[in-house]
């Protein structure tokens, strides 16, 4: 083995084998004592793609088609996979991770990289390290492998195939990783499916095998990847990290003995990280454009609030007015024990500068005003809605309310038939009235309203709705003829008559249910 | 009453649109007491017939008609006046059918004009009334005249008195008249959920989403003349067009008078003339030694029935097709009611000789039933394309259309899509149609929910198990039938509209075969039969290596040697009966004769299993059971099966002499007999039999069995004319493998995949039979498997390429071109051949490098480094030769050679997978299939193997056959369904199945009953840690706990044929 020919340093490979489905456990704690899976559609069907331990012990893996998995396990508890979710939270574990080292890369689906170099005496060592970083996430439900190695590679490949969990291969000693990574198998290597069954095919089995054998063939053979990734393993090709976030050049961090968890006292604590970095920038004359502000809770969660400003600024009291609302927006749990303050974006920065979002500030964009004007609104007279057209036929039905930024789900608001008009004005609960009509589907002659009788001079309709059948609150509901009608007044109305007359049943009944203008 | 018609009407047939069969719609309006019902679907005529047919027993009128959706203008009615207007139509649709993907269609305004003569015309307003729509109208009354009407209709849309009056304006105005319609989407408002469903599936939303896509209300069905006069008050003229429209259009489908092509004579005689002397040349030659007078007999007979229903020109046209593919030296046969007839025998379309059997002519062609015969023919399927491009060209695509098959929604179908529309999370839906088994005619039980992990009492899956149900049997789209092709004398698309089929080069007509039937066309089945590919080739090897030249009919007849084996029950790779069924029904029945073999096709059917008629005829044959005294007029029918009626030509016979049939009625008691199975009703006839019977003096008790076992002819019953064709290749495939199972093994693989067992069984059938198989070799093989010289009488089968998996046809063809005297080595045979690196590496893995002294390991170290193929000119120089260092790899265990064998090829000569595991197995006391051979029946054991064959045959209520197979030979096994309920998985899944029961035994033939399953297919991944020395099992590999750590492929090993 030849001498690494870089400075030696220490990594940690965390591999967390159930990541996903302890997710959903965590969010439903019922879900541990029953069988589990999640599944993804995988091969023209549909896949286990994870499984809980109850449904791993009915004999149930991932890659079970889900009919096979119900033939086993009828009772089997199924959600579908959202990887989009799964990474998200991932990455919330990153963010958590950075309580070790500001480090910290997503090696992939399931697995963190730690650059801990220099990092582990504040745990007492490695060891240390390793077992705080286990229990802790033990603590909030994850089982994770872990493993510490000279290179990324080896540590990858310790932390999923070393039966032992937190394996730590000295530092130095090049013998002692030749001879840790010598029985793993090839796939341990990294190597893409194809790349692992044609070695299969051939007899080389192990990563010692492949040691034995002289580069050039292999290389030949098997691609460069091959050779590559064995040498990086080995510390013979450099794998730089990337880490999920950039390390920014504005930083500063605040570690708490006793976690926070009243509002106030996170507030308070921010105000502090912002003169802090508020001073940072001051001494590189800068300001920031961004800032974050990372809560990193006891329990593993990490929230990241995030501001931007319309021109750089180191004003701790401006910014912290932009970071007040969203402050108060977060939710402290079980208490905070790191906070990490940062401005991932700075721009040189003037001695004078502007006054932020005020009225005279003709730097604020459209969209701004807008969001600005509907928070005043918000403020001073209650509840700002935008009505939607949703695609049920049922009038009441037919439009929603909803907050005035959502977006849009759903149906095209195009949805709305344009041949017959709806009133201008409805009821939101339809009113009983009474009416001379002609049957059997007549309009009415004259009706009698809140105690007012009208006489109906011309009447459009009807307009037949059947209810939606397909909702449990229609179910057995009759149809509703509208007429649109024109008293001898002038007034315009619309009206309904709830079911159809048919002889022999009960006479239907008569609703107004909304104004023409 | 107020008379009104229908004149828009939505069948299911406009699909994804009407939710009620044609059936339902006539019947209903013929309850609301209308004389007359249009049905137009939406450019298509493929329900028309269903409609026709059920009008006719409803006793009302059916008004052909379509709905023409334009391209560029309003959808008009289109309902023809005359025969030759309906023609126009048919010519209309095959013009925008043709020109358009399959399934769609399009039409402009100008092909309307062009084909509008003696139609009347009927414009759809669309939903806005705007001044475009006026131009159109405008336009089209310019064009049509006084054909043209405009469609009012009263839709409960809110503003329809205005809307009326605003179409009666404008009709006014342009002097257009007005007629009524309701646009009727279904027969009854209960159907309004179904059409909303539909409606999300053909719009791909869910019921939610919908919104205004689906109708507003249930109006859309039949009303009575009165409501409809009600609502449509004020409108008096526009109703009682609809009567008018009515008696303008009095076209009917009864005018289609189908004519046979002509051109067969073309030289001045009439096709009687030429049928006769074809014939008679023809039977000359078939019976070298003078028609026997029998035969004779019954080809004057026949000829004069044909010529008395002017057949003459079918027969002509079959024979001609018949000859044609002769001539190519395709290898045919035809089956069914044909073989019946000895002018087909003597023609050469069937092979079942009239001098050897009683043909019943009657049930093929009968000048009572007034109904045309129907010819199937089988062909080679690897050459029936050329047939029927053949059949194309002859006649031209506007007078020969292949039948089309109506795709109806099966339970599976139905559930998934209705699913998806109420909205069910993919997950469910999936769950749901997944747990539907086999074809899923059967109803949908709650069960089924319950076993997706469903709640049945759920609202959403009420709804959806409901409308399912509801749902299946619609039509979901046309497909083309198997071979059923219409050959028409004049323009075949103006009988049909005729369109693109799915395959290039195919067009369908839009009606199925029901619908021929019910109008009385004659179709001619061209069918595609696997054992006619295998018997081809077959014949090819035997004259290549053996120096015999043979034929369909050559073969020598009644063998000994042949029937002994059969009686073995050694019918692997055989014709009809290689079945675990049939082979345990073989050396109960022993056939020593050729109409033995016919019992045995047609016995072990489900018609004669559930009409119980297998046991009694077994016990007779055995001499365990007297046979009954027969009637002097029933022995004839039933002497030669023993008292038994097996074939449905016995029924019917039995019919007419024991119980007063007519003719007529006895094959209507045929027609519900088929029908049976479709819920058609069997009782009046029964009775009618039964009292016939007793009448006539026969015991009751006879008469009664008599009656129990037509009802199971209802399920399936063959007709002893079909059987005896089969039992013809029975025979054949049966001599071959007997006398040659060299050249029956090769010809067997090489026709794959057709029959029962995989090449793996096909091969050791072979090994056991004498025949030394030779693993396929770079330097060796051929694309097909070949016959090589051996020592012995028997030549040596050499595994073909086509065996080994992925690898593509112009791969090995570019192999097979360029090797000459032979590779040296893989780079020899990368630089000149110039494959892919990808099909030298699936050389490598099949092991095809023996004859360079590479085994796979050491060639797929070799082949690696090669890379893709050098271009062209630089073949002679390309690579680089660079030396290089000697590579030592681990030698391979045979447990790995072996996995690898049945990774790539699906076999492996080196060793059978369960002798590796055995040391694992014989500890645990499970003996081998040999062993259970010997075992007392009643006795318990244990045995495992991999699974070959399930079978849950419909008859069988639940009980799964499953046949293993070991080293030692195979081990039949019978799960009855708790057994199957309680180890589901195993039953279902499991390559490697452990299975504990009791041995049963009866005529030498061994089953076990299973008590207990275990699924021991994780022992097969153990495979290649494996040698033949007891005890060398490798460690394995750490796996830590990552499923995908282990083996890197996880290819199933091994497949079962699966059949249910």
């Amino acid at each position: 083995m030849t001498t690494p020919r870089f400075c030696e340093r220490r990594y940690l490979a965390l591999w967390l084998p159930r990541f996903p489905i302890e997710l959903w456990e965590r969010q439903d704690p019922s879900l541990r004592s029953r069988p589990f899976a999640l599944t993804a559609r995988l091969d023209g069907g549909i896949r286990l793609a994870a499984v809980n331990g109850m449904a791993a012990e009915r004999g149930i893996a991932p890659g079970f088609s889900l009919t096979d998995a119900r033939a086993i396990e009828p009772g089997i508890v199924i959600r579908d996979a959202d990887p989009a979710r799964d990474a998200r939270a991932l990455a919330a574990l990153a963010d958590w991770c950075t309580r070790f080292t500001p480090v910290v890369a997503i090696a992939d689906a399931d697995t963190l990289m730690l650059d801990i170099t220099g990092c582990a005496h504040l745990w007492g060592g490695e060891r240390g390290l390793l077992r705080d970083l286990l229990e802790r996430l033990a603590g909030f439900g994850h089982d994770g492998r872990a493993s510490i190695a000279p290179t990324p590679g080896a540590a990858w490949a310790l932390a999923r195939f070393d039966g032992r969990n937190g394996r730590i291969v000295a530092a130095g000693h090049p013998a002692s990783l030749e001879q840790a990574l010598a029985p793993l198998p090839v796939q341990a290597l990294r190597l893409d499916p194809a790349t692992a069954s044609a070695l299969d095919r051939v007899g080389l089995r192990r990563i010692g095998d492949l040691a034995r054998l002289p580069a050039v063939p292999l290389a030949r053979r098997f691609g460069e990847t091959v050779v590559h990734r064995l040498r990086q393993a080995r510390g013979e090709a450099p794998e730089p990290l990337t880490p999920y976030r950039p390390v920014p050049p504005h930083r500063v961090r605040a570690v708490f003995a006793e976690p926070l968890w009243r509002p106030e006292d996170v507030a308070d604590a921010t105000r502090r990280l912002l003169d802090r970095l508020c001073e940072d920038l001051r001494q590189r004359r800068e300001g920031a454009r961004r800032v974050t502000l990372d809560l990193i809770h006891v329990d593993g969660r990490a929230d990241r609030l995030e501001i931007g400003t319309a021109a750089p600024s180191r004003r701790p009291d401006a910014l912290m007015r932009l970071l007040a609302p969203r402050l108060g927006g977060a939710d402290p749990g079980n208490g905070i024990e790191v906070m990490v303050l940062a401005a991932p974006v700075a721009e040189p920065l003037a001695t004078a500068q502007a006054g932020l979002l005020s009225a005279a500030d003709g730097t604020a964009t459209e969209p701004e005003k807008l969001t600005d004007l509907v928070d005043r609104l918000d403020n001073r007279i209650g509840r700002v809605v935008r009505p939607e057209p949703t695609t049920s036929r049922i009038p009441e039905r037919a439009v929603v309310l909803r907050p005035p930024f959502a977006r849009t789900v759903g149906a095209a608001p195009s949805c709305w038939p344009l041949i017959v008009p709806r009133p201008h004005r409805l009821m939101i609960r339809p009113e009983r009235i009474e009416t001379v009509a002609e049957v059997p589907d007549g309009p009415p002659v004259m009706f009698l309203w809140r105690g007012t009788a009208y006489r109906v001079r011309v009447a459009d309709g009807p307009e037949r709705l059947s209810p939606e059948w397909w909702d449990a609150a229609d179910d057995g509901r009759a149809p509703r003829d509208y007429y649109r009608i024109e008293d001898v007044a002038g007034r315009r109305f619309w009206v309904f008559r709830h079911g159809l007359f048919e002889t022999g049943s009960r006479v239907p009944d008569w609703y107004l249910h909304g104004f023409f203008a | 009453m107020t008379d009104y018609v229908e004149l828009q009407v939505t069948s299911n047939f406009s699909f994804l649109r009407g939710a009620s069969h044609p059936h339902e719609l006539v019947l209903t309006a013929s309850l609301l007491g209308h004389r007359a019902i249009a049905i137009t679907d939406r450019n298509t005529l493929a329900g028309i017939v269903r409609a026709h047919d059920a009008a006719r027993q409803a006793g009302i009128r059916l008004i052909v008609g379509a709905r023409l959706d334009l391209r560029d203008g309003p959808s008009l009615l289109c309902f023809p006046t005359d025969r030759a207007a309906y023609g126009r139509l048919c010519r209309l649709l095959t013009l925008g059918r043709r020109r358009a993907p399959k399934g769609e269609c399009l039409i402009d305004k100008a092909d309307v004009y062009e084909h509008a003569e003696g139609q009347v015309l009927v414009a759809v307003p669309p939903d806005r009334i705007d001044y475009a729509f006026r131009e159109d109208l405008d336009e089209y009354r310019r064009q049509f005249g006084r054909a043209l009407y405009l469609a009012i209709g009263h839709h409960y849309r809110g503003d329809d008195s205005r809307r009326l009056h605003r179409l009666a304006d404008l009709a006014d105005s342009l002097g257009v008249p007005t007629v009524a319609t309701n646009d009727v989407h279904y027969h009854v408002p209960a159907r309004q959920r179904l059409q909303d469903v539909l409606t999300c599936i053909r719009e791909k939303c869910t019921i939610r989403e919908a919104g205004h896509r689906l109708f507003a209300h249930a109006e859309r069905h039949l009303k009575y003349g009165t409501e409809m006069a009600r609502i449509l008050r004020g409108h008096e003229d526009a109703l009682r067009r609809t009567v008018e429209i009515a008696e303008r259009c009095t076209f009917s489908l009864d005018e289609l008078r189908y004519e046979y092509p002509d051109e067969v004579t073309g030289d001045g005689r009439t096709p009687q003339q030429r049928l006769e002397q074809l014939v008679a040349a023809h039977a000359a030659r078939r019976y070298p030694d003078g028609v026997p007078d029998k035969v004779a007999e019954t080809i004057a007979r026949e000829l004069e029935l044909v010529d008395q229903l002017s057949y003459a020109s079918y027969f002509l046209t079959v024979h001609d097709i018949v000859r044609f593919a002769q001539s190519k030296g395709i290898l045919c046969q035809g089956r069914g009611s044909a073989a019946n007839s000895a002018i087909c025998y003597a023609l050469g379309i069937t092979s079942v000789d009239p001098a050897k059997f009683d043909l019943l002519f009657e049930r093929f062609v009968s000048a009572a039933r007034n109904e045309p015969p129907d010819i199937d023919v089988d062909f080679e399927h690897e050459r029936r394309e050329e047939v029927m491009q053949y059949i194309y060209e002859k006649y031209g695509r506007h007078r020969a259309g292949l039948t089309a098959t109506v795709i109806r929604y099966r339970a599976r179908g139905a559930l998934r899509d209705v699913g998806k529309a109420l909205g069910l999370s993919a997950d469910a839906v999936n769950a749901l149609s997944g747990s539907v088994w086999g074809w899923g005619h059967a109803p949908l039980e709650d069960e089924r929910a319950r076993e997706a992990g469903l709640d049945p009492s759920d609202r959403t899956v009420r709804l959806t198990l409901d409308l399912a149900e509801e749902l299946m049997g619609f039509p979901r789209h046309l497909s083309q039938h198997v071979g059923g092709f219409v050959i028409t004398r004049g323009r075949l698309d103006e009988v049909v509209p005729v369109e693109n089929a799915a395959m290039a080069g195919r067009t369908v007509i839009q009606w199925d075969k029901d619908d021929l039937d019910v109008l009385r066309m004659i179709k001619v089945d061209v069918l595609a039969l696997g054992m006619l590919s295998c018997l081809r080739r077959g014949f090819d090897l035997l004259e290549r290596h053996h120096g015999q030249r043979h034929t369909l009919f050559s073969i020598p007849q009644d063998d000994p040697a042949t029937y002994e084996m059969l009686s073995r029950g050694d019918s692997i790779g055989v014709f009809q009966v290689e079945s675990r069924a049939q082979m345990s029904m073989l050396p109960r029945l022993r056939p020593q004769t050729f109409y033995d073999l016919v019992i045995e096709v047609a016995i072990v059917r489900p018609g004669p299993i559930q009409g119980d008629m297998v046991h009694p005829y077994l016990r007779r044959r055995q001499g365990l059971e007297p046979i009954d005294t027969l009637s002097p007029e029933l022995e004839p029918v039933l002497g030669r099966t023993l008292g038994v009626p097996i074939f449905q030509e016995q029924a019917m016979r039995i019919a007419i002499v024991a119980a007063g049939f007519t003719a007529d009625e006895a094959d209507r008691l045929r027609r519900s007999m088929a029908a049976f199975k479709k819920g058609g009703d069997l009782k009046p006839f029964q009775d009618k039999l039964l009292n016939g019977m007793l009448a006539r003096g026969y015991d009751r008790s006879f008469a009664e069995r008599c009656c129990r076992q037509l009802e199971g002819f209802g399920s399936y019953g063959f007709p002893e004319s079909h059987a005896a064709s089969f039992a013809q290749l029975v025979y054949v495939s049966a001599w071959l493998k007997c006398h040659f199972p060299d050249v029956f093994c090769a010809a067997l693989l090489n026709a794959q995949p057709m029959g029962f067992y995989a090449p793996a069984q096909l091969v050791r059938d072979a090994r056991e039979h004498g025949v030394e198989i030779r693993p396929p070799d770079v330097n060796r093989s051929d694309w097909d498997s070949t016959l090589e010289p051996a020592d012995g009488r028997l030549c040596a089968v050499r595994l073909g390429l086509r065996l080994i998996r992925g690898l593509s046809r112009a791969e090995a063809n570019l192999l097979l071109e360029n090797r000459g005297d032979g590779y040296a080595d893989p780079r020899d045979l990368w630089r000149r051949a110039r494959l892919k690196a990808v099909s030298l590496a699936l050389l490598a893995d099949a092991d095809a490098f023996r004859s360079m002294g590479l085994d796979r390991r050491q060639a797929a170290w070799a082949v690696r480094s090669l890379g893709e193929p050098p271009p062209a000119l630089f073949a002679h120089v390309a690579g680089d030769h660079r030396p290089e260092p000697e590579v030592a790899l681990p030698a391979m265990r045979l447990g790995e050679h072996v996995a690898q064998d049945y990774l790539s090829t699906s076999l492996s000569l080196k060793a059978h997978p369960m002798s590796l595991l055995r040391e694992d197995l014989a500890p645990r006391g499970i003996v081998t299939a040999q062993e259970v051979g010997r075992v007392r029946p009643g006795r318990r054991i244990e045995t495992a193997g991999l699974v070959l064959v399930r079978q849950q045959p419909g008859t069988a209520s639940g009980v799964i056959f499953i046949t293993i197979e070991d080293e030692t030979g195979v081990a039949n096994l019978i799960c009855w369904p708790d057994v199957v309920r309680e180890y589901r998985k195993a039953v279902l899944k499991a390559a490697l199945l452990s299975v504990r029961g009791r041995v049963q035994r009866e005529s030498g033939v061994t089953h076990i009953v299973c008590e207990r399953l275990e699924d021991l297919t994780p022992l097969l991944r153990t495979l290649s840690d494996r040698d033949r020395t007891a005890g060398t099992r490798s460690p394995s590999l750490p796996r830590g706990d990552d499923p995908r750590a282990s083996r890197p492929r996880q290819l199933p090993l091994w497949r079962s044929r699966d059949f249910r």
